[in-house]
């Protein structure tokens, strides 16, 4: 559910609950002059804890959206999620999920551009998602429909691979096929995601075609 | 120039607008909890956008009034 359980959300709805009592209290109170300690109250249910609140509830937030339940959670998105948590598939994402490190936030870990406008482009994409899921249709969309009709915005950068897997190491220089597409994987014209190289992340949402 | 300010805001009715203020502050707060705890889209996305534009907004009131009381006061 929610991130109440961690520090910056228990921040959030604790600083929240104090400015609103602050405030109940003024609203019940109703006094008639505004002597100084009632301007400190409100500075305090108006001004300090709301923009602690403010503050931790977008902490929090961001961090939420970075979940991978987050994105599952939209019910065009529930093949994707059913496939990452799959124990025993052997999709690419899948796989990628099972990482520790990276399982939870698997969604924003690979799909989140690198560099340094990575974060804010990365979550304008995401916000760009909700409007079209609630206001463009998609959230009407059956699940065959969306696999047959939704494609990525944009091809997927191997860069976004390469934040993980260096292309510098041995354990990528010593592969003998890297080094005839070395160019092509650089200017992005081969996917490592591709159908001849590690495989299309999610296989269950391409047509036959795209395999 | 404050004074001016000040003179400006005297037609400010600050009892009235502080009370909209703190009804204001508890809507946003409310959609906060709301997004903390739901943890759903919807409400995490309001509550990082309207959330924080109502307690601004609450907070904008609650300045003007205590700027038109000093202004009364003096």
């Amino acid at each position: 559910m929610g991130s109440l359980a961690t520090p910056m959300g228990a921040l959030a709805v604790g600083s929240a609950l104090i400015a609103a009592s602050l405030l109940i209290h003024h609203l019940v109170k109703k006094p008639e002059k505004l002597l100084l300690t009632t301007r400190l109250k409100l500075l305090l249910g108006l001004a300090v804890f709301p923009f602690i609140a403010a503050v931790s509830t977008t902490a929090s937030g961001m961090q939420r959206t970075t979940e991978r339940e987050f994105c599952g959670s939209c019910h065009v998105m529930e093949t994707h999620l059913t496939d990452l948590l799959d124990p025993n598939s052997l999709s690419l994402a899948s796989r990628h999920s099972r990482n520790a490190q990276v399982g939870p936030h698997a969604c924003y870990t690979c799909h989140a551009d690198y560099g340094l406008l990575g974060y804010p482009m990365t979550k304008l994409t995401g916000m760009s998602h909700v409007y079209k899921y609630y206001f463009a249709g998609y959230r009407n969309y059956t699940l065959p429909q969306f696999h047959a009709e939704v494609r990525i915005a944009k091809p997927f950068p191997n860069a976004n691979c390469k934040q993980c897997h260096s292309g510098t190491l041995a354990s990528f220089l010593n592969v003998r096929e890297h080094f005839g597409v070395l160019e092509e994987l650089e200017q992005n014209k081969v996917s490592c995601a591709s159908a001849g190289c590690h495989g299309v992340a999610h296989r269950f949402s391409k047509r036959p075609e795209e395999l | 120039m404050i004074r001016r300010f000040l003179r400006l805001l005297a037609w400010w009715p600050a009892e009235r607008m502080l009370r909209v203020a703190c009804w204001l502050g508890l809507v946003a707060l409310t959609l906060m909890i709301w997004g903390v705890v739901s943890g759903q889209p919807v409400p995490v996305v309001l509550s990082m956008s309207l959330a924080q534009m109502i307690g601004v907004l609450a907070c904008v009131l609650f300045g003007l009034s205590i700027a038109a009381d000093v202004g009364r006061s003096k």
